[in-house]
C-alpha cells in the first residue's frame, strides 16, 4: 500500500462511533455557565501566579500591569475559538484529536508536540516553582531548608544561585508519579478545597502588600516600552494555561453558544483581576530592582510579605499554601502529559507502549513512568527561568494553529455542523493570531531555537516513525481489547 | 432482590458462575458490574484526557459485553444482565452500584490459587466496609451439577451475627434443597507459656466450645420454626491451632459454601477486619460469605 507523503500529511482521522453509554452514562453532567466558570478559575490559577511577577517585572517595569491585560486578552481569545474547534468535531477528545479530524496528521503533530512542551515543561516548571516555597516553608517553620546545592539546578541563569540538582523538584514529581500509577484521581473536592486556598492566599498578599504602597513606586509606567511589556507578556502566558480547559467542556455544557463564552470570559475576569491586584500591590509594595534579586529568587511574593512585615508569619502562611496547591498542580500537569501521549500512542503515532495499560489499575504505567523520569530530569537540572517561556511558546504555538485552523475550517467545511460559533467572526480568531504573535514577538531567541527544535525533533519523528505506524496507515482497528502491559 | 457481582479486569467468569449459582439457590437475579476508571472530575487543558475517558468507557462495553455473552450461554434459569460503571476505585463504585440496584449480596472473585479464596484488595476494602454481605468466590470456581450449592457451612460462634446468618442459610437451603451444617470452629493457639501456665488457657478454651456447641445445639433445634428439620442438620466442633488446621478437621463438599457471620463494624475497627473475619476467608477451602 503505497500513499503518498502529502496524503500521508493530509489524511484525517475518521469519525468514528461515539461509545455507546453504559448506565452512567445516560446522567451526563450538564454544566451550568458558573460551575464551568468556577473549573476554569480553577484550572487557572495557581500556575504561574507565585512565581511569575520575579520573572515578568524586571521585563516590564510597572507597566506589568498591562502585560498581565495583554496576556490574559490573548489566553481568553483563544479560549474562545478553541471553543469552536472542539464543538465541531462531535466526538469527546483533546485538541490534539480535533487538530487530527479536521485538519490532518501533521497539524496534528504539530499541536501535539505543542500540548507535549506545555504540559511536559510546565510540570518541571511547577515542580521547580514548588521546590523553592517548600524551602522557604522548612526554612521558616523549622529553621532548616536544604543547602543551595541539593535546591538549585547546575545550569546558571544570569546571576542566580547554581548547586548541583534541584532535589525537593525531583521528589514531588516521583510522588506524583506514584501517585498516577496507583490510579488516584483530584476530586472535585479537592480542586475546589486547592482553588480557595490558592485564592485565599493571594488575597492575604494582596491586602498586606497595599499595606506598604507607595504610588510613586509606578511612576516612569511605560519605560520597557512595547518590547518590554511583550516579553514580560510572553512569560506572563503561561500562568493564563488551563483557561483552554473550559473551552473542550462543550458537550456537557447545557446552552454551549452562550454559555461557553460567558464561562470563559468570566473566568478569565476572575483571573485577571486576581493577577492584576497582585502584580499592582507587590510593584507598590516594593522598588523595582529588588524583584530581581537574588533573595527573590524563589518563593518570591513569600519574601516579599517578609520583607513588609518584618517578620515570618504572613510569609510562612503563602508559602504553606502555596506548598499544598501547587503540589495538586503538579499531578494534574503530569497526568494531563500521560494522557496526551496515551491518545498518540492509541493511534500509533508514538509507540503503542506508550498506550498500554497496567491490567489491574488500568493505568498506563509504563508512560507515567516515562514522563515522570523526563520532567524530574528538566525539573532537577533546568532552571525554571528557561522553562516559564517554553511552556509560554508551545501554548502560544498551539493556540496559533487553533485559531488558523477555526478560519480554515471556516473556508473549506462552510456547512460542518458546529454547535458553538465564534463571536464577532473572522475579528476574534484575526485578533486572536494578532494578540499571539505580538507576545511571542517578546520571547527571547533562546526560547525560539529550544522551541523549532522540539518541534523539529517532533516532525522528523512523525516522519521517519509516525507515518509509517499509524493505524490510518496500517488500517488496524481501533477498539481492541485491553492492551496489557 | 439482587445479587451484584463485581467483575474485575483479571477475573475469569468463574466470578460469574460463582454469582449465578447463589442467584439460583436463592432465587435471585443477578447484575454483572465492571469498574473503569472515571475521568477526572477537573477540567485539563486542551482536554487532554478526554481520548482516555473514551478508550476506559470502550473497556468498560467490551467487559460487559463479554459478561453478557457468558450469561446468556451459561447462567440459565437466572434473570441475568451485565453493565459497566465508572468509579474512582472498584470498592467504592460497587458499594454505590449495590445500593443503587437495592442488592441484597456482593460477589468477588479470587485472583490466584486454584480453588482456594484469595482475597484481592478490592474484596479486603469491601469486606471492611461493605454494609451487605459480601460473599468470596475461588479462582477456578465450577457450578455444581445439580446448578445450585449442595451444602452450606455455617461458622457458628455464638454472638448474634452468628444467629442471623445461621437462620438466613437455613432459609436459602430449604429453598435450594441443599443441605445444612453447623460448625464451631475454635482456634485455641498452643500459647507460649512455661510452668504449665498454658494448661489453663486450654481450659478455658474447652469451657468456651462447650458453652457454643450448647448454644449451637439449641438454635438448631429453633431452626424447626423455619420448617428444618434439626435432625437432618448436620454439627460439629473442629478444633485446630490455627484457622487452616481447624478448617481442615471437617470435611468439604463441591459446590459447598462457607458462611461466616460478622458484625457491622464502626469506622475504626473497620480498619482491623476482626480476628475471625479475614482469617477465617483467607484459610477458606470453598467460597466464603462474610454476612452481616
Amino acid at each position: 500500500m503505497s500513499v503518498g507523503l502529502w496524503e500521508q500529511l493530509t489524511r484525517r482521522k475518521p469519525l468514528d462511533h461515539v461509545t455507546a453509554g453504559s448506565s452512567d452514562e445516560h446522567l451526563q453532567r450538564k454544566l451550568g455557565t458558573f460551575t464551568l466558570m468556577l473549573f476554569g478559575v480553577g484550572a487557572t490559577v495557581g500556575t504561574g501566579i507565585f512565581f511569575v511577577m520575579q520573572e515578568a517585572t524586571p521585563d516590564a517595569g510597572p507597566a506589568v500591569v498591562v502585560a498581565f491585560i495583554v496576556a490574559g486578552l490573548a489566553a481568553g481569545l483563544s479560549a474562545i475559538c478553541y471553543a469552536e474547534l472542539a464543538s465541531a468535531i462531535p466526538v469527546s477528545g483533546s485538541t490534539y484529536s480535533y487538530a487530527y479530524h479536521s485538519m490532518g496528521e501533521l497539524v496534528a503533530m504539530i499541536i501535539a508536540a505543542c500540548v507535549l512542551l506545555e504540559y511536559g515543561v510546565a510540570a518541571s516548571a511547577v515542580a521547580v516553582g514548588w521546590s523553592g516555597y517548600f524551602n522557604e516553608l522548612t526554612g521558616s517553620l523549622l529553621g532548616w531548608q536544604l543547602p543551595d546545592s541539593l535546591s538549585y539546578s547546575p545550569i546558571p541563569f544570569e546571576d542566580n544561585t547554581t548547586g548541583i540538582i534541584n532535589l525537593p523538584a525531583v521528589v514531588l514529581v516521583f510522588l506524583c508519579m506514584l501517585l498516577l500509577i496507583r490510579g488516584v484521581t483530584e476530586s472535585a473536592r479537592a480542586n475546589t478545597i486547592m482553588v480557595l486556598i490558592k485564592l485565599g492566599v493571594l488575597l492575604m498578599f494582596v491586602i498586606i502588600a497595599f499595606t506598604a504602597f507607595e504610588a510613586d513606586r509606578f511612576d516612569n509606567f511605560w519605560a520597557a516600552g512595547p518590547a518590554g511589556v511583550s516579553a514580560a507578556a510572553a512569560t506572563i502566558f503561561f500562568s493564563f494555561i488551563g483557561l483552554d480547559a473550559v473551552s473542550t467542556a462543550g458537550e456537557e455544557v447545557r446552552n454551549p453558544q452562550t454559555a461557553l463564552p460567558r464561562a470563559i470570559m468570566g473566568a478569565l475576569l476572575v483571573v485577571v483581576t486576581v493577577y492584576v491586584l497582585v502584580a499592582i500591590s507587590s510593584v507598590g509594595a516594593q522598588p523595582l530592582e529588588d524583584f530581581s534579586s537574588p533573595e527573590q529568587q524563589s518563593a518570591g511574593l513569600s519574601v516579599i510579605l517578609g520583607n513588609i512585615t518584618g517578620n515570618s508569619t504572613a510569609g510562612t502562611i503563602l508559602a504553606a499554601g502555596a506548598v499544598i496547591s501547587i503540589f495538586s498542580v503538579t499531578l494534574v500537569t503530569l497526568y494531563g502529559q500521560t494522557r496526551i501521549l496515551f491518545a498518540m500512542g492509541r493511534d500509533r503515532m508514538l509507540p503503542h507502549k506508550f498506550s498500554a495499560v497496567n491490567p489491574r489499575t488500568l493505568t498506563p504505567n509504563f508512560n507515567t513512568i516515562v514522563v515522570a523520569v523526563v520532567v524530574s530530569l528538566i525539573a532537577g537540572f533546568v532552571p525554571a527561568d528557561y522553562l516559564w517561556d517554553t511552556v509560554s511558546i508551545g501554548t502560544l504555538g498551539a493556540f496559533i494553529t487553533v485559531a488558523i485552523g477555526v478560519l480554515v475550517l471556516r473556508r473549506t467545511n462552510p456547512d460542518l455542523e458546529r454547535p458553538f460559533r465564534v463571536p464577532g467572526y473572522p475579528v476574534t480568531p484575526v485578533l486572536t493570531i494578532v494578540l499571539c504573535v505580538y507576545v511571542l514577538s517578546g520571547l527571547q531567541l533562546f526560547t525560539w531555537v529550544v522551541f523549532l527544535t522540539w518541534l523539529a525533533v517532533v516532525i522528523a519523528f512523525y516522519l521517519l516513525w509516525g507515518r509509517r505506524h499509524s493505524r490510518l496507515n496500517t488500517g488496524q482497528a481501533e477498539a481492541d481489547p485491553v492492551e496489557v502491559a | 432482590m439482587t445479587i451484584l457481582v463485581g467483575l474485575g479486569p483479571l477475573d475469569t467468569h468463574a466470578t460469574i458462575e460463582f454469582g449465578a449459582t447463589l442467584a439460583r439457590s436463592d432465587g435471585q437475579d443477578l447484575v454483572v458490574v465492571s469498574v473503569v476508571p472515571a475521568p477526572w472530575p477537573t477540567p485539563t487543558s486542551g482536554g487532554v484526557d478526554k481520548e482516555y475517558a473514551a478508550w476506559a468507557a470502550s473497556q468498560g462495553a467490551v467487559a460487559s459485553d463479554r459478561a453478557q455473552a457468558f450469561i446468556d450461554e451459561h447462567c440459565t434459569g437466572v434473570p441475568a444482565r451485565a453493565t459497566w460503571v465508572r468509579g474512582r476505585s472498584a470498592p467504592s463504585a460497587l458499594r454505590r452500584e449495590a445500593a443503587r440496584t437495592g442488592a441484597e449480596l456482593i460477589v468477588l472473585g479470587s485472583s490466584r490459587h486454584m480453588g482456594r479464596v484469595a482475597l484481592g484488595s478490592t474484596a479486603d476494602a469491601l469486606l471492611h466496609s461493605s454494609p451487605i454481605p459480601v460473599a468470596v468466590g475461588t479462582h477456578g470456581y465450577v457450578t455444581p451439577e445439580s446448578g445450585v450449592i449442595s451444602r452450606a457451612t455455617v461458622a457458628f460462634r455464638g454472638d448474634a451475627p452468628s444467629h442471623r446468618a445461621l437462620r438466613r442459610t437455613a432459609e436459602v437451603c430449604l429453598r435450594a434443597g441443599a443441605a445444612l451444617r453447623v460448625v464451631t470452629f475454635a482456634v485455641t493457639t498452643q500459647g507460649m507459656f512455661t510452668a504449665g501456665v498454658g494448661r489453663s488457657e486450654r481450659l478455658i478454651a474447652d469451657q468456651w466450645i462447650e458453652d457454643v456447641a450448647t448454644d449451637q445445639r439449641r438454635v438448631v433445634e429453633g431452626l424447626a420454626g423455619l420448617g428444618v428439620d434439626p435432625a437432618e442438620v448436620e454439627q460439629s466442633v473442629a478444633r485446630g491451632s490455627d484457622w487452616v488446621e481447624a478448617l481442615r478437621q471437617v470435611p468439604w463438599h463441591d459446590g459447598e459454601i462457607l458462611v461466616v457471620g460478622s458484625s457491622r463494624e464502626g469506622r475504626l475497627t473497620r480498619l482491623f477486619l476482626g480476628p475471625t473475619g479475614t482469617r477465617i476467608v483467607r484459610a477458606a477451602p470453598v467460597p466464603v460469605i462474610v454476612a452481616r
